[in-house]
């Protein structure tokens, strides 16, 4: 697979990077970032195209990686990674989708993925939000967590349990019978927010249920694990370059601290995380546009290690700048910080290497010593 | 996948499916059979693929001839005998070589007629190489070489040696090592094989006593040594990785078969608490492997020169192999203690793992440490300031 960025790829990432350095804050600055900014960020994504998601003139996961992996590597917060996540995840069934659905995703507008309740993982098997049939049509019942932009989106896709299945349904973020709660983030520059469903109404255009709705619930999980992990890897580049700028400047014992060898080491394993993590988000995004037949796994090893690698390329950035990015005004926390929630969304390491290892196990009692090649 | 790139998949699959499987045991022997399947590869178009036609090889994109690697280690074919002619020294021919020198040795590295081998390390010369002492002396349009060598893979079927000798004197130590191609027939030429941590006897040490070696035999120009070797280096780290990944992961494959077979405490294996993360933690690094050599060969594929990203696919594949090792020995858990290379087929499993567990140490040593890997990438890619 040529996993090489292409003119036009490189021409979206630098239009964005552009825009971004003009329009978003610095990494110190983020935390003070106001509405207004994010706002005008979001509204600048969405000329360049961001929500233009599939067909034949839209984007992929391929360009829309891209694109989070610069998000990250700015500490922009804007509702792009359940906007485009759900876009991407419906976009191949967009011919048949339900009037409601299709619309709304064909729509600007930002939306939400309601998909975490308390005190359960990120699988959509057994949602305990359940839509329920009436005689004035389906409502949604149940309890959400973690929902992130929930503030600034207009829609939310909620996963919900319908007649003994699952349902993917799009609902208006904002309801007379939907009690919405910010919550505290480990990373506080990203809006998060629980809500509450008491009984919102939902048309029956606007719900996706049956077979279909397994299957695009699938993809939901594996698109924004993907776009998770692309952040991830632009956050963690960042730190990393920072970390070896300073390397070279600060002094220590009569010489730069980047000379000696204990942090060259550190620095060139760092590198070695970053760069190797990205490959794997780039195949996974190639073969998630391609179809290809291993694709859940190729996003499963790219969401798994780069979970744990940008967590590991951020602990090194710290360990070189030393005390100083223990200070609340350094940005090394907070390129941790993002990483740490882009590493637990839609599912964390461990979670994507119980699937792999389920995978790997089931394939080994079927067909014993079976070679797979590329 | 494009349409040629599956039909040469399945010419290779189609050729391989009727060849005969197994080797001697004996060293010897074996050596034999695998000249013999390296000749057989290179008559069906599967050995030097994109080498030029006029020096025997098929003339086709390299990434065809990865293609085909690919395939073969994936069908757990052996690896080819000559591998140190095709993929260090001949490639360095090919590039440095004089018109005469590369008609007179590309073919025979094809198809095996020709083994060759590297001297390279010395004793006191590792992964500091440019420090190395053998020494070649120019004198009546010869030189005369003494010294010795190290870490010599199959020196003792070679009957080439790609030798790196000091023929500066005053030169800088980078500057003052040339490339000699040595005929390992020539009178002086001692050749001691040593036993690895494995068993077998796969490296020699090199002794050169007074070793004649005609002054046409020198590759590139007299100091030019170093650049060629690092330019073998280089290219060795960042092209032989894409078969390589595709072996790590039969070998996952076959460790995953092992333990759907096999209990413990009257548990299967595969349902030990923890086995099957460790499993998929392997799993990751190998295709992970795969992914940043594809990323980073694609770029060399496309014109551009193997770099010093070449460095991050070498650590990538060392942590690959010594994980898929190490969870192997951990997770058979105690039957490795007692592996036997009895005719008992468990048992055969068992000595396989034992060997691969140890021949994957090696795998951060040669061809350059874990350590000078990353400093090369220090160096080269992050530009850091020198120690």
């Amino acid at each position: 697979m040529d996993l090489r960025v292409t003119d036009e790829q490189s021409w979206l990432s630098e239009s964005v990077d552009t825009m971004l350095t003009r329009e978003w804050v610095t990494p110190q600055e983020v935390a003070g970032a106001t509405p207004g900014q994010r706002h005008r960020v979001w509204e600048e994504l969405i000329a360049f195209g961001a929500v233009d998601i599939g067909g034949t003139d839209g984007l992929g996961a391929a360009e829309l990686c891209l694109i989070a992996r610069a998000l990250g590597s700015h500490l922009a917060s804007v509702p792009f990674l359940g906007s485009a996540a759900v876009r991407l995840a419906l976009a191949p069934d967009a011919g048949s989708l339900p009037p409601g659905l299709a619309s709304v995703l064909s729509g600007k507008e930002a939306i939400g993925v309601a998909l975490l309740e308390p005190g359960r993982g990120w699988t959509a098997e057994g949602a305990t939000t359940s839509v329920a049939r009436g005689p004035d049509g389906l409502r949604i019942h149940g309890a959400k967590v973690a929902v992130e932009q929930l503030q600034a989106v207009e829609h939310l896709a909620v996963i919900a349990s319908l007649d003994g299945g699952l349902s993917l349904a799009v609902v208006p973020a904002r309801h007379a019978a939907l009690a919405t709660r910010a919550q505290s983030c480990f990373d506080d520059t990203v809006l998060m927010g629980s809500a509450r469903f008491q009984g919102v109404p939902v048309p029956a255009s606007s719900i996706l249920g049956g077979p279909g709705a397994r299957q695009a619930a699938d993809r939901l999980l594996a698109a924004g694990a993907l776009l998770a992990a692309a952040e991830a890897t632009g956050a963690a580049d960042r730190v990393f370059a920072l970390a070896c700028d300073y390397a070279a400047q600060r002094r220590q014992f009569g010489r730069p601290v980047g000379s000696f060898q204990a942090l060259r080491h550190l620095l060139a394993d760092a590198y070695v995380r970053a760069q190797s993590g990205w490959s794997a988000v780039r195949y996974a995004a190639a073969a998630f546009d391609e179809g290809a037949p291993d694709a859940a796994q190729a996003v499963s090893v790219a969401k798994a290690y780069v979970s744990r690698g940008a967590r590991e390329v951020a602990h090194t950035g710290m360990q070189v700048f030393g005390g100083i990015a223990f200070t609340a005004e350094h940005p090394a926390h907070r390129f941790l910080r993002r990483i740490g929630i882009r590493a637990q969304q839609f599912g964390d390491a461990a979670y994507h290497e119980r699937l792999l290892g389920q995978a790997l196990a089931d394939r080994a009692r079927q067909v014993p010593a079976k070679a797979s090649v590329a | 996948m494009d349409q040629p790139e599956h039909r040469l998949r399945e010419e290779v699959r189609a050729f391989l499916a009727d060849s005969p499987a197994g080797l001697p045991r004996s060293l010897d022997a074996r050596i034999e059979a695998l000249r013999g399947w390296q000749a057989r590869c290179h008559r069906a178009g599967y050995v030097g693929r994109a080498w030029p036609r006029e020096f025997g090889g098929g003339g086709r994109p390299p990434v065809e001839q990865i293609i085909v690697d690919q395939e073969l280690a994936a069908a757990g074919a052996p690896e080819f005998v000559n591998v140190v002619g095709l993929d260090v020294l001949g490639p360095s021919l090919l590039r440095f070589g004089t018109e005469e020198q590369r008609q007179r040795h590309l073919p025979p590295i094809l198809d095996a007629s020709e083994i060759w081998c590297q001297g390279f390390s010395e004793p006191d010369a590792g992964s500091d190489l440019a420090s190395l002492r053998t020494s070649a002396t120019e004198r009546d349009g010869r030189f005369v070489l003494s010294g010795q060598k190290t870490w010599v893979s199959w020196g003792q079927f070679a009957r080439w040696c790609g030798v790196l000798a000091r023929t500066e004197k005053a030169a800088p130590p980078h500057r003052g090592i040339s490339m000699l191609i040595v005929d390992m027939q020539s009178p002086g030429v001692d050749v001691r094989p040593m036993t690895q941590i494995t068993g077998h006897a796969e490296f020699c040490e090199l002794f050169f006593d007074e070793v004649v070696v005609p002054e046409q035999n020198l590759l590139g120009a007299r100091g030019d040594g170093w650049k060629i070797a690092m330019y073998t280096l280089g290219h060795e780290r960042g092209t032989a990785a894409l078969p390589r990944q595709v072996k790590l992961r039969t070998w996952l494959d076959r460790l995953a078969a092992t333990m759907a077979r096999r209990e413990l405490d009257g548990r299967g294996l595969l349902d030990q608490p923890g086995a099957q993360v460790a499993l998929a933690q392997a799993m990751i690094g190998i295709e992970v492997l795969r992914y940043h050599a594809e990323r980073t060969v694609g770029e060399f594929l496309s014109g551009g020169a193997v770099g010093p990203d070449s460095s991050s696919v070498k650590l990538l594949m060392a942590e690959a192999e010594q994980r898929l090792a190490a969870t192997a020995v951990e997770v058979l858990g105690p039957a490795m203690e007692h592996a036997s290379a009895d005719a008992d087929d468990e048992d055969d499993e068992d000595a396989f793992w034992e060997e691969t567990y140890l021949y994957s140490r090696a795998a951060s040593v040669y061809g350059g440490t874990r350590q000078i890997q990353r400093n090369i990438i220090a160096d080269r890619v992050l530009a850091l300031p020198r120690e």
